[in-house]
């Protein structure tokens, strides 16, 4: 269904984004806080009609659509701004502004005291917009502008308090890690242009593709997802995108910039199940980055690093999830973890505020008693969110992307090899169960330690730091949070026949991979049986070591028992020390080469100076001819008149 | 008998002396002299081609009149022409209090 208001659902926060940033330190910092927060709520309202709307058109047609304008038509290239509306674009414009506004709500109170709070909203509303544009885009170029306005609001945002090195260092990282894998993005749109002519979602989906040219794309457009979505091998900037204000890492990097390459996926489903060998790489890159930053997860200190490294790790388990085809299973999992992973992250804020500014795991304790009791609460509300001991939302939807995974049959007709006689991948979805299931055994462990260690316990703290809760703009918005962490069960409630379930919600929506109806391997009750087990088992390793009273007496017996593995872990394994030794030390050499032999030696002494120089020098001997001395140059010039003469007259 | 080479060869000798004069003179009025005496030859050579023309079908009796066109020209010219340059040479010598030729040489570099 065609509709003019589309457009104001991005236009809006961007309007926002406008007045803030250009005369936002002219206005009383009440307009500000209104403004910024208006215009996302507005957002939030119109996305609501709109989403109402959506639900009740029938299956494929749930859709409203605008085309706001021809952005540009170059030969047979036509790039619209157009706007699809859908139930997964739309469920996520509600997830981005809702829990967008919540986040905005809450940086009244955590920045409020920030000088440069102006621009910290305009980059903020800029963001919401960028996020909005990105998920509303019904082609891929549109898509790539939104997609390249969050790099930029996560770079400026990251590295909003510029003026420490550190932070301004891990923005410009996390800006270089995104366009590595940007450029793999742009080069995969090219194929599917090239190939095809198209760049509209709606266009491509019956395009024909070669399965090599589907491969290539699916594969080139997965690099970008690498980059956004933080998993190996450029998963790297997002812990130390923490250097930002933590509503911002709960917003962009936790619950909704970071969801756009498994919502990419998700939206070029149709290309992807036409490259399931793409989707066995997606899937085996998914897990093992949850695994990766589950194990890593387990040694931080910093409680902003530990929630990091728990998103990498989750946004691990959405790969899983899209790569085995179970796209309704991976957003599923997006949505929820939206919830549980902001409210984390804006009780650590509030930790953090109530700590003046104080990070570290070691020198907090027993917050719960001192003072933060909503924060204790809603962090302990979505730590079992996320670890699964009780069955809610994120129990659920983890649980649901193991189960397709198990069950998957997606890669039981493609081989290791190219050869017909190589092993079947079909043993990748059971391997891609066994290991996701260790992982969240991991990731029990590692939650339950950070919230034992943060809100139990004994305070650690200097005396002089006397913890205090939250005002109620911050505690608010984490109380709604947790409770969508409970209520968003709904939604991945299990059982086929529920109205209500995402599953049934976006029917028809996603392609469904060659592989036909997945197999049963395993009865429901039996893998969420083993789900409830292994996250108990997290959760009492993480009480044998961590109970209160205990203290940092955990670390050190796992210290004592392998000192090796825990130096390592907290090092983060070392990834980015050999990141640093492989790529950046080297880069920084071929540019400084660059810098003193091409720059420097060759174009600035060479080409530039030299011909300075050369005109230079054969004008310090032609200038010994022009002495000012009149007579001279008359006598130059009869001698000259005399060759001319004999030449032309007497020889000629 | 006085042919026109007799005139050429006076012309050229008159011409060689005042370019040899404007060349090595140090004084500036005995330059613009050198000058003058240079244009009168050439107005000699002028006159000795229109005088004696070298095509036999000649419009008039006393060959072509351009030449003496040429030589009023150059008369008028080199009238203004020692105006100008008596006019240069006294401001420089009421700036520099000399006409030495070898001392203007503000015009290099």
């Amino acid at each position: 269904m065609e509709v003019s208001w589309l457009y104001l659902i991005p236009l809006l926060p961007l309007l926002g984004a406008a007045v803030n940033g250009l005369v936002g330190r002219f206005l009383p910092k009440a307009w500000l806080y209104a403004v910024a927060l208006l215009v996302v709520l507005l957002s939030f309202c119109i996305g609501l009609f709109a989403w109402f709307e959506v639900a009740r058109l029938p299956g494929e047609s749930a859709q409203l659509r605008q085309l706001v304008y021809t952005w540009f038509s170059v030969g047979s290239l036509r790039v619209d701004l157009g706007l699809t509306f859908d139930r997964l674009s739309g469920t996520l414009v509600l997830v981005v502004t809702g829990v967008g506004f919540l986040i905005h709500l809450y940086s009244v109170g955590y920045m409020d005291e920030d000088p440069a709070y102006w621009r910290y909203f305009a980059y903020l509303n800029l963001f919401v917009s960028m996020m909005l544009l990105l998920v509303l885009a019904d082609n891929l170029v549109a898509m790539f502008v939104g997609w390249e306005g969050v790099g930029l609001c996560s770079y400026l945002l990251v590295g909003f308090w510029y003026d420490d090195e550190t932070k301004a260092y891990a923005g410009r990282k996390a800006f270089i890690v995104n366009r590595i894998g940007d450029f793999g993005f742009l080069i995969g749109i090219f194929v599917l242009y090239f190939y095809t002519g198209q760049v509209g979602f709606q266009a491509l989906k019956v395009a024909p593709l070669s399965l090599g040219v589907a491969s290539a794309a699916a594969a080139l457009l997965f690099v970008g997802a690498t980059g956004k979505s933080a998993q190996l091998p450029l998963y790297v900037w997002l812990p130390d995108a923490m250097a930002g204000p933590t509503p911002v890492s709960a917003l962009i990097h936790a619950a909704t910039m970071v969801t756009a390459g498994v919502y990419m996926v998700a939206r070029l489903s149709f290309l992807y199940v036409q490259a399931p060998g793409v989707m066995a790489v997606v899937a085996t890159i998914g897990i093992l980055t949850a695994l990766l930053g589950a194990v890593i997860g387990t040694a931080q200190m910093d409680i902003k690093r530990v929630l990091a490294y728990s998103t990498v790790s989750q946004l691990g388990y959405m790969f899983v999830g899209v790569g085995v085809g179970a796209f309704a299973a991976g957003t599923a999992h997006l949505i929820t973890h939206s919830f549980f992973k902001a409210c984390l992250f804006l009780g650590s804020g509030a930790v953090i505020h109530g700590l003046h500014g104080e990070q570290d795991l070691s020198r907090m304790g027993g917050l719960r008693r001192a003072g933060l009791k909503h924060t204790a609460a809603t962090f302990f509300v979505a730590t079992v969110a996320i670890t699964g001991v009780l069955p809610i939302s994120g129990f659920f939807s983890k649980d649901e992307i193991l189960a397709q995974a198990l069950n998957t049959r997606a890669f039981d007709f493609l081989t290791v090899l190219p050869d017909p006689g190589s092993p079947r991948l079909s043993f990748l979805g059971p391997t891609i169960y066994l290991v996701g299931t260790l992982t969240a055994l991991i990731t029990s462990f590692y939650m339950w330690r950070c919230y034992l260690l943060a809100f139990e316990g004994e305070y650690r703290g200097p005396a002089e730091v006397h913890p205090h809760e939250a005002p109620w703009v911050m505690t608010l918005p984490v109380w709604i949070l947790a409770a969508l962490s409970v209520v968003g069960a709904l939604i991945v409630l299990p059982g086929h026949d529920l109205r209500f379930t995402w599953e049934h919600f976006t029917e028809g929506l996603f392609a469904r991979t060659r592989g036909g109806a997945p197999a049963e391997r395993l009865p429901e009750l039996v893998a969420f049986g083993i789900a409830l087990v292994v996250a108990w088992a997290g959760f009492a390793t993480a009480w044998s070591l961590y109970a209160p009273g205990r203290a940092l007496e955990g670390d050190e017996r796992i210290a004592r028992v392998s000192p090796g593995l825990r130096k390592a872990l907290a090092a983060s394994l070392y990834v980015d020390a050999l990141y640093d030794r492989l790529v950046v030390k080297p880069l920084w050499a071929t540019a400084r080469t660059l810098w003193r032999v091409v720059d420097a030696t060759l174009i600035d002494g060479l080409l530039v100076n030299g011909t300075a120089q050369a005109v230079a020098s054969v004008g310090s001997v032609l200038r010994r001819f022009q002495n000012g001395d009149v007579q001279r140059y008359a006598a130059v010039t009869a001698v000259g008149v005399l060759i001319l003469v004999y030449v032309f007259l007497v020889r000629g | 008998m006085v042919g026109p080479l007799h005139y050429l060869f006076l012309g050229a000798a008159l011409f060689a002396l005042g370019g040899v004069g404007v060349v090595l003179r140090r004084n500036a009025l005995i330059v613009l002299m050198s000058i003058e005496l240079m244009l009168n030859a050439v107005n000699l050579t002028f006159l000795t081609f229109s005088r004696f023309p070298l095509v036999k079908s000649a419009p008039t009796q006393a060959g072509f009149l351009s030449g003496h066109t040429a030589v009023f020209f150059v008369i008028a010219v080199a009238a203004a022409e020692a105006a100008v340059g008596l006019a240069i040479v006294i401001a420089v010598f009421r700036s520099r209090s000399s006409v030495n030729v070898d001392e203007f040489d503000t015009l290099k570099f």
